[in-house]
């Protein structure tokens, strides 16, 4: 039951969007920003799982809200690929390799990608590691919505602390696993 | 030979409206009922989205932009680049009910024989206010086509006679932290206030370069840059600047905002190019307002012919 009211909230942006869009003044602009933000917040969200679990414990929904992140990025994704480059491939070929600005945003999504593709259970066991690459997505989406605007503004703002308090749990704990390490190595199961 | 200049607001003949449409929305915008915009598309209705009422005003009509597909009323007033209200587009609708328009003076000053207060009210009862179709392009890669009322810059910079050494124009849009919310907020203010645009002296005395009172019909309503303000069509949307109080004849070229923020993206003279890319977005399309599909962006936004020879000998790519 809990599941389904995850997910109906994870998936409720995505109503609000078809309706919305219909009365956007500037569409393919307004799809590129409510995916977008969709796609951070909700990474950001899954990302504070770990270090939330002791208040709340949603270790087990954790998958399903990194794939609905990835969700909103590939929406994302799609809205550059069919209405702002109108399927023109070799458009988004140009734009990913002149502009900073669109192949930071690419390389973050082929790291979602990857993960999504690799989330099943049998391949989660070999490439779960590599998961760890989605830190490097963090950053490169925080950098990515940052240089989407002409002037920064309060959220901007919010997902660069957002992302400065995740990374800086993520290097305080890696601290912590070489600490212990160096004494216990079973402790790192814990981590 | 007998070569027909076509006048160059003319995009192609499929997107020219039908004559007869074209003048029932000239009815209509008599009446101050509604923009009924071309070819079907959209019926917007005015009077919803008009929280303050806007004065009505004696204009006459003209062909500029004859034929080209008007955005609504309701586009052009509630999707606003107004950071002295907000950065969001949407928000100077319902915030700039703060900003007074009347009474309203701007000065010219500067390099001119007359310096002069010219107020709001001589404007509205003695100069030739006309209506314009223009199209609009943001530099960000929106666009919209609005019918603007007004008059010739160079109307207003003649009266006040420039001297030679009058090289530039220089404008600044009114400081008032109790009419602009953002000025309140001093260095953390989203831009650097008062806001700066300028103009070679060429560019203002453009037959084409416009300062707008009026749009669809009445006077300008606050969050579009009342009460008056530039329109320059062959630029990008920002050096359009809005609810100006000064204008300065100037030797040297004045710094505007958006360069003085970042200039290695937004430079002095931000001509429409669909050639030079902004180094984050490309130029080549625009995606005008209410439509899912992009459109070719033309150079300098298909007033090539108007304007296209006061930059002959400049490299436009430096000149950006």
């Amino acid at each position: 039951m809990k599941k389904v009211f995850v997910f109906l909230v994870l998936i409720s942006p995505f109503f609000y969007l078809l309706w919305s869009v219909q009365t956007a003044n500037d569409p393919i602009k307004y799809i590129f920003s409510f995916t977008g933000v969709s796609a951070v917040v909700i990474l950001m969200f899954s990302l504070s799982i770990a270090p939330i679990k002791k208040v709340v414990n949603l270790l087990k929904y954790r998958k399903m809200i990194g794939l609905f992140a990835f969700f909103y990025a590939l929406l994302h994704f799609l809205n550059f690929y069919i209405l702002d480059a109108q399927l023109d491939f070799a458009f988004v070929v140009k734009e990913t390799i002149d502009k900073p600005f669109v192949y930071l945003g690419m390389i973050a999504f082929t790291i979602l990608l990857f993960m999504t593709l690799s989330s099943t259970k049998k391949l989660f066991r070999k490439f779960s590691s590599w998961h760890k690459l989605v830190y490097i997505s963090l950053v490169l989406v925080t950098i990515h919505s940052s240089m989407a605007q002409k002037v920064l503004s309060s959220l901007e703002y919010t997902f660069i602390i957002v992302t400065c308090v995740l990374l800086g749990y993520r290097i305080y704990k890696l601290t912590l696993v070489r600490k212990v390490s160096y004494n216990d190595k079973a402790s790192m199961i814990v981590i | 030979m007998n070569i027909l200049k076509k006048p160059d607001w003319y995009i192609s003949e499929n997107e020219i409206t039908d004559e007869k449409l074209f003048d029932k929305r000239r009815d209509f915008l008599k009446l101050g009922a509604a923009a009924l915009v071309s070819s079907s598309v959209v019926i917007e209705k005015l009077a919803a989205v008009e929280k303050i009422p806007r004065a009505s005003l004696n204009f006459t009509k003209t062909s500029f932009g004859k034929g080209l597909e008007l955005n609504s009323f309701k586009q052009a007033s509630t999707y606003n680049n107004f950071y002295e209200f907000s950065l969001n587009k949407k928000d100077p609708a319902k915030l700039a009910h703060t900003l007074k328009p009347n009474p309203w003076e701007v000065e010219i000053s500067g390099e001119v024989e007359k310096p002069m207060y010219i107020d709001l009210q001589d404007i509205f009862s003695s100069y030739p206010l006309e209506e314009r179709v223009y199209r609009f392009r943001c530099v960000e890669g929106w666009s919209m086509v609005v019918p603007w009322i007004g008059f010739t810059l160079s109307h207003m910079i003649k009266k006040a006679k420039p001297t030679s050494k009058a090289k530039y124009v220089k404008f600044i849009t009114e400081l008032d932290p109790d009419m602009f919310p953002d000025q309140k907020r001093g260095i953390f203010g989203n831009v650097p206030y008062p806001y700066v645009e300028g103009l070679r002296i060429d560019e203002a005395m453009n037959d084409l370069t416009f300062m707008a009172v009026g749009m669809y019909g009445k006077a300008l309503p606050n969050q579009n840059g009342a009460p008056i303000r530039l329109i320059v069509p062959w630029k990008y949307g920002f050096k359009s600047i809005k609810s100006i109080v000064a204008i300065e004849l100037v030797e040297e070229e004045p710094l505007n905002t958006w360069k003085e923020i970042n200039s290695l993206e937004y430079g002095f003279y931000a001509n429409v190019n669909p050639e030079v890319d902004h180094p984050r977005w490309s130029q080549a399309k625009e995606r005008k307002l209410g439509s899912f599909f992009k459109t070719k962006t033309q150079m300098f936004n298909g007033y090539d012919k108007e304007v296209a020879h006061m930059y002959k000998d400049m490299d436009l790519r430096k000149f950006y």
